[in-house]
């Protein structure tokens, strides 16, 4: 646990590297499936996703972490959940204000954002008991590991689905999209197989470090 | 009194948490509102403006039209009149909505100046099924069997919903419209959104002594 | 002498029955479709079967590979798994498209499950699927066997209405394959009655349009047959498909007969015969109880005829498969055997 009064940077780069592989929300905590299958079908989408996400991560983090002594235990989901929808809804008019396409590509699942996992998992995990510093850093690990893991896995499904990249040709004139890989079968399919690659190399890594040691 | 002490005690910062992030949440919305809503009338202009080419400009004609929905709802709309190069009237356009397969359907309806014919219709807003109901929205203007292609110029009159897989029919511009195979639900919804809408506007029109009395 | 006997509990099996002996029988039991396949599509039917049972065998390898499990190549699950796919797709299919199929189908229908034994779709029909889902265009654009005259094989959809209404006869033998003109007949384009005695015996030797293996009737038949006197697999499952499906098609046709083609124009087009035979007899992914087969084989069927009764595609029997391998754990649940002396009082 992060001991406040001697922060060292060696715990920040910690922090935030965890949240960008070790603990990543996606591949290792499982966390925010529903955004993840949904809106990666095109990086676009998904990038707006994951900088709405980190946004509200981070705001809501600070709240949370400067609120941390004063918090009732059993209101503090209560608590959680309000602060959280407060930034989610600022996030929304945001986007409706002035990106409304987007904003209507994301659709629902910007709202939903509320619920994602990610956000109250970090507030009660991390915010609720650290200082301001840590839980800001944990929030920008975990927020861009979490769009970094969506747009790795948009990517994928839009090269194969339509043969672009950000809306730009990248395949040559020949490619047939997969049309599936749009859909959300496509979705499941990739994120298994991702996740089924990430297990893969960290049994690899332990197995390694096992001998090392 | 001591149930009372009790109860800030524990809820004080939820209370207090709960005015601040409404506060914070009405300034967000206070200085952003101007810009969804010009957002909002950019996209129906927009819309308008690609059922009615030939409009130089749009004012509205009735303000908050009142048309009465089933079981005793009322939804109101403004009635925009479309203005012609020489400033004369060529058209009419208006949000109609209508409950779709899962969600509200928000459709922009333009009809010519004398209330006759449609041009057409776009989709505002929607929420159907991807690939089924969604397919309300199609608007390609390289085919010409989309689902809204049996509107464009066709009389402004009720319209049936039929269901039949002859090219020739979903071609025919008449008041019988061919449903989506797959989607009947949402093709219905279009046409009943039609059906509410027409003779309700064309009676306010009236009215309002903006198009003649049809005699 | 006691010591040549040996004591061992039950099954007290006395036949060598290894997987690799079963998926042997089912080879030699497509053999009489592929050979159809090679008469009416030549180079196309070799190209395709190759590229399938290459790809497929070079992908079950692979997974081995990288799961670091014993090769499982020699229990020949995976030529199966190829043949059946190769069958079941256009001729004319790209070599590209059935390569990502093959993959896709031991890879992800398979090898992702665990292997053979663990997994819960039949896997040719999980690579299908994804190349039906992924590639509608080309894989419903279907060639006539070279056997037919080129004049006639140009006659499309669209001037064959006019042939038809011009002459009062049609040609069964052309680009749309059997189901195609039954789903327009329901659509009501034309007269299921157009679907004429002569496109029926076409289904049945197969010199009509169509997939790969599914074309000749005939030639399932004989598979089927040998598979069955083989007791490689049995009756339960095709026969509970067939009737199933004849009922429900006897059905609409006794409705409307305007619409719908005869029952027995169903059961000899489309994939209903390598379905019943080859495909949903599938060890792995069909009930084990014979209760559990009748439930089984009926929903196929009934799922089949649904889909291509009132559904939009004209051929289901892909989708039916899935669906009851789907419900499979279910039904055998639901059909357990009772063992000797009755259920255990709880």
């Amino acid at each position: 646990m992060a001991n406040e009064s001697q922060p060292t940077t060696g715990l920040y780069k910690e922090t935030l590297l965890a949240g960008l592989w070790r603990e990543n929300p996606v591949f290792r905590l499982l966390l925010g499936m529903c955004p993840t299958l949904a809106v990666t079908a095109a990086v676009k989408p998904a990038l707006t996703m994951g900088l709405c996400v980190i946004f509200v991560l981070v705001c809501s983090n600070i709240i949370v972490s400067l609120m941390r002594n004063l918090l009732k235990p059993h209101l503090r989901i209560l608590m959680f959940t309000l602060t959280i929808a407060t930034f989610v809804t600022i996030a929304d008019l945001f986007l409706k204000a002035f990106a409304l396409t987007m904003s209507e590509t994301l659709g629902p699942y910007v709202p939903l954002i509320i619920v994602n996992c990610i956000i109250i998992c970090r507030a009660e995990a991390c915010a609720s008991k650290n200082g301001l510093i840590v839980s800001v850093i944990d929030a920008l690990g975990m927020g861009v590991g979490f769009t970094l893991t969506l747009c790795v896995l948009a990517a994928i499904r839009e090269v194969l689905a339509t043969g672009m990249i950000f809306e730009v040709q990248v395949m040559p004139d020949a490619f047939v999209p997969w049309a599936a890989m749009g859909m959300p079968v496509g979705a499941f399919i990739t994120l298994g197989l991702m996740l089924g690659l990430v297990n893969l190399t960290n049994k690899k890594k332990a197995k390694s470090s096992c001998h090392e040691v | 009194m001591l149930k009372i002490k009790h109860f800030i005690q524990e809820s004080w910062l939820l209370i207090v948490a709960s005015f601040a992030f409404g506060l914070l949440i009405a300034v967000a919305s206070a200085s952003l509102d101007a810009r969804i809503k010009q957002n909002e009338k950019d996209k129906l202009d927009n819309l308008m403006k690609s059922l009615i080419s030939d409009a130089n400009d749009f004012q509205i004609a009735i303000e908050q039209a009142e048309i009465p929905g089933d079981r005793g709802r009322v939804e109101t709309t403004d009635v925009y009149k479309a203005l012609g190069e020489d400033g004369g009237v060529i058209g009419f356009a208006f949000v109609a909505v209508g409950a779709g397969f899962a969600d509200k359907i928000k459709l922009v309806i333009a009809v010519d100046g004398k209330c006759e014919k449609f041009f057409g219709f776009k989709v505002l807003s929607s929420n159907e099924t991807p690939g089924f109901g969604s397919k309300i929205k199609d608007d390609d203007p390289e085919s010409d069997v989309d689902f809204a292609d049996q509107f464009k110029g066709a009389p402004a009159q009720e319209f049936e919903l039929i269901k039949t897989g002859k090219l020739e029919v979903i071609k025919k511009i008449d008041s019988q419209i061919v449903a989506i195979s797959g989607a009947t639900v949402s093709s219905d919804a279009v046409v009943k959104i039609f059906n509410m809408y027409t003779d309700k506007i064309r009676e306010q029109l009236r009215q309002k002594g903006l198009i003649g009395d049809g005699k | 002498m006691l010591k040549d006997i040996r004591v061992s509990c039950s099954p007290h099996i006395s036949e060598r029955l290894s997987t690799r002996s079963v998926m042997i029988d089912v080879i030699i039991g497509l053999a009489p479709a592929m050979a159809a396949a090679g008469y009416y599509f030549r180079i196309h039917a070799l190209i395709l079967i190759c590229t399938c049972v290459i790809s497929s065998v070079a992908a079950e390898w692979l997974c081995n590979a990288i799961r670091k499990k014993p090769n499982s190549l020699d229990d020949f699950s995976a030529v199966v798994t190829g043949i059946i796919l190769a069958l079941s797709l256009p001729p004319n299919l790209p070599v590209w498209v059935a390569v990502i199929g093959s993959v896709f189908s031991i890879a992800i229908g398979k090898m992702v499950f665990g292997g053979l034994g663990a997994n819960i779709f039949n896997p040719a029909m999980v690579g299908r699927t994804f190349l039906t889902a992924s590639f509608g265009v080309l894989m419903t654009s279907w060639m006539v066997p070279v056997t037919i005259d080129s004049e006639i094989a140009k006659i499309d959809p669209d001037n064959k209405i006019k042939a038809v209404a011009e002459e009062g006869l049609v040609h069964a033998r052309t680009r749309a394959t059997p189901l195609a003109w039954s789903k327009q007949a329901i659509k009501s384009e034309l007269g299921a009655d157009l679907y004429s005695e002569e496109q029926f015996k076409a289904t049945l030797t197969g010199e009509v349009g169509g997939s790969l293996g599914e074309t000749s009737a005939i030639a399932l038949l004989l598979g089927g047959l040998y598979l069955l006197i083989r007791r490689t697999i049995n009756f339960h499952i095709p026969l509970a498909i067939l009737v199933s499906a004849f009922i429900f098609g006897a059905i609409a046709y006794l409705i409307d007969s305007y619409s719908y083609v005869q029952p027995l124009y169903h059961l000899s087009s489309g994939g209903l015969l390598l379905c019943a035979f080859f495909i949903a007899t599938d060890p792995v992914t069909a009930p084990l109880t014979r209760r559990g087969m009748w439930i089984f084989g009926i929903g196929v069927g009934m799922l089949t005829m649904l889909i291509r009764i009132v559904g939009e595609y004209p051929e289901g029997v892909m989708f039916s498969i899935l669906l009851m391998n789907a419900v499979t754990p279910l039904i055998d649940r639901l059909c357990k055997r009772i063992p000797a002396g009755g259920k255990p009082s709880a």
